[in-house]
């Protein structure tokens, strides 16, 4: 059985292409304006790489902001459901899943059985996402790998106050005019967007084995804070940014 | 008849002194599709849309309103009568300074407020409100409750999408109560004949700030919640109860106003949680929406004892802030998941 699951978000699309047991092939590209031409792009680019036609494909699934845009779609499921899945599928015993994407960021707790027991999201405020480390990564001039990778030479941390991310820009801006480093604003920003994870989960118990997915997943200086923060052990696949898209092709066997 | 507008936060303006003055209770909604833009350069930030929307609607419409009530439901209708008097031109504004504790001091400071706001309507406008015109306009109002209590449980047995009910509900605050009794007496021959409640949807109590647009009800509908009970000013709390018959009908009115389904503006709050308890229990019903606009203090506040309260008695219950917007794509996703989560579990789920 072949199956595919699209994952639309908001600033990225992701296809994952899975057999009955493993991960054959999986793309990331931009999702920009037009979502349709976005999942159509990707699906063509992929079955041409894989050398596959699209009758081959028994069923897709698809999930994200803009998951009810793809009309070849056999069925559609939310982001929260598929990450779950996804996460499970990395490991199968995993109990909760922090993920970071473009404009949502998501704590799910999954049950014995596998099933999403309950999730908290962020309202709506781009603070604590994928978008937020965008714009401050633009202010501060830098790549998002470079961002990445920059905060672990911090020597300190600056503190990032505002919780909104227009202000949080013009924060970062009077501290590069203070003469501040780039890798301590970096571990500051970084600490932010934990802080604001942290508020979100609240009072919901985060129990282990814990998996971050998403694009933000791969940010070692998030994954660093977040462990220091929540004193847990934290583990990302190298698939977390397309997690959501695995989660939505393993859907798509048992539909 | 002329309209008369009021704005208030948890049905607290008695709509029923305007009828006896011979007006046409119109309670503000704002519009969302026009936004809050005119009202924003009178108002800081904090100020929940909903309100900055109710002020938008009455600097572009009080030229066709006979006058404007401001009733004390939360700290924004407190600032805002006073922005009013400011900003909004050309029409008398009045102030009608409902209690929130509901004591015996609050009882007699209320009876001696709505004679004061019925004076201040007989000077204004030249009228005499006397027990018989207030009468009068309680038994009209009572018509209106008494229809909508034959109308509301329908919703548990018959398809009648979120978006009908909402619909009666702005009618009902609205339009003018004649015509609106034979409206509501169609409407009920029509939902009586409706299809069985829909396989699919899941029955659902709405709590939290008042529902002010209808797509916001859509949402609800699209995700799959269909709201079959709810405590909202915009729903059951405004028809729950009928205002009793008693020798003086001012009294009447504060009883009303004490026994009505708590809105959470109102201390101490805990018969609000009682009556959605004893509201689920007795429907039978698991799922609990509660929403609370953005920046709407008295929601978010009371929801943090409330919510966990519920979903402590094992009722599927789900909690979110919202906009003050027609497209909540994020906020469908959320209750899309809510849906899944319950179903996956063939019952409960807490979010
Ligand atoms: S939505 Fe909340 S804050 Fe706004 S007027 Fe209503 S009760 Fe007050």
């Amino acid at each position: 059985m072949l199956t595919i699951g699209l994952d639309i978000g908001s600033i990225t699309t992701k296809i994952a292409v899975m057999n009955s047991k493993a991960l054959i092939d999986a793309k990331v590209s931009f999702t920009g304006y037009n979502v349709e031409k976005a999942w159509r792009n990707i699906l063509k680019e992929t079955l041409d790489r894989l050398q596959l036609k699209e009758s081959a494909v028994d069923r897709i699934v698809a999930t994200g902001y803009g998951r009810s845009g793809v009309s070849i779609a056999n069925e559609t499921v939310t982001e929260i459901k598929c990450h779950a899945v996804g996460a499970r599928f990395y490991m199968d015993n995993v109990a909760s899943v922090i993920d970071i994407g473009g404009q949502d960021s998501k704590f799910i707790r999954i049950d014995k059985g596998g099933n999403v027991a309950d999730f908290v999201m962020n309202d709506k405020c781009a603070a604590g996402t994928g978008r937020f480390l965008e714009v401050m990564a633009r202010a501060l001039e830098v790549d998002l790998t470079d961002f990445s990778k920059l905060s672990l030479q911090a020597r300190k941390s600056s503190p990032i106050s505002s919780m909104c991310t227009v202000f949080a820009e013009s924060e970062v801006i009077s501290l590069i005019a203070k003469g501040e480093s780039r890798e301590n604003i970096i571990a500051g920003i970084n600490e932010s967007i934990v802080n604001r994870l942290v508020s979100m989960i609240g009072r919901s118990k985060i129990e282990e084995p814990v998996v971050l997915t998403g694009g933000v997943a791969q940010n070692i200086g998030i994954q660093t804070a977040l462990m220091k923060k929540l004193k847990i052990k934290i583990w990302v696949p190298e698939t977390a940014q397309v997690n959501g898209a695995i989660g939505a092709a393993i859907l798509a066997r048992n539909i | 008849m002329k309209a008369f507008a009021y704005f208030d936060s948890g049905h607290e303006f008695p709509e029923e002194i305007v009828m006896a003055a011979g007006f046409s209770p119109m309670k503000i909604l704002g519009d969302v599709h026009k936004g809050t833009a005119a009202a924003d350069e009178y108002l800081f930030p904090f100020f929940c849309p909903f309100a900055r929307g109710c002020l938008a609607d009455a600097l572009e419409n009080s030229g066709k309103w006979s006058g404007i009530g401001v009733a004390h439901g939360c700290d924004a209708t407190d600032h805002h009568y006073d922005m009013w008097r400011d900003h909004v031109k050309g029409v008398p504004i009045f102030w009608v300074n409902t209690p929130m504790k509901m004591d015996q001091l609050a009882r007699t400071f209320y009876i001696q407020e709505l004679k004061r706001f019925i004076d201040n309507l007989d000077k204004q406008y030249s009228v005499k409100v006397g027990d018989k015109e207030l009468k009068d306009a309680i038994s009209l109002s009572n018509q209106v409750k008494s229809l909508l209590r034959q109308l509301a449980p329908l919703r548990v047995k018959k398809d009648i999408p979120n978006r009908d009910y909402f619909e009666i509900m702005r009618k009902s605050i609205q339009m003018p109560k004649e015509s609106l009794v034979e409206d509501l007496k169609k409407t009920l021959a029509d939902w009586e004949n409706r299809k069985p409640f829909p396989a699919g949807k899941i029955p659902t109590f709405l709590t939290g700030s008042d529902v002010s647009f209808v797509e916001f009800m859509d949402l609800l509908d699209n995700a799959g919640f269909r709201v079959v009970r709810d405590d909202l000013s915009l729903g059951e709390r405004y028809f729950a109860t009928s205002i009793p018959d008693a020798a003086s009908p001012v009294e009447a009115l504060v009883t009303y106003s004490f026994d009505m389904p708590r809105s959470a503006t109102r201390v101490p709050s805990d018969g609000r949680l009682e009556y959605i308890l004893a509201v689920l229990k007795d429907t039978k019903i698991d799922t609990v929406v509660s929403q609370n606009m953005k920046f709407c203090e008295p929601y978010a506040m009371d929801a943090v004892w409330t919510i966990p309260a519920i979903k402590g008695k094992g009722y599927n219950c789900m909690h979110f802030e919202r906009d003050f917007t027609p497209a909540d794509n994020q906020l469908f996703t959320r209750l899309e998941a809510f849906k899944e989560t319950i179903q996956q579990k063939g019952g409960r789920s807490n979010v």
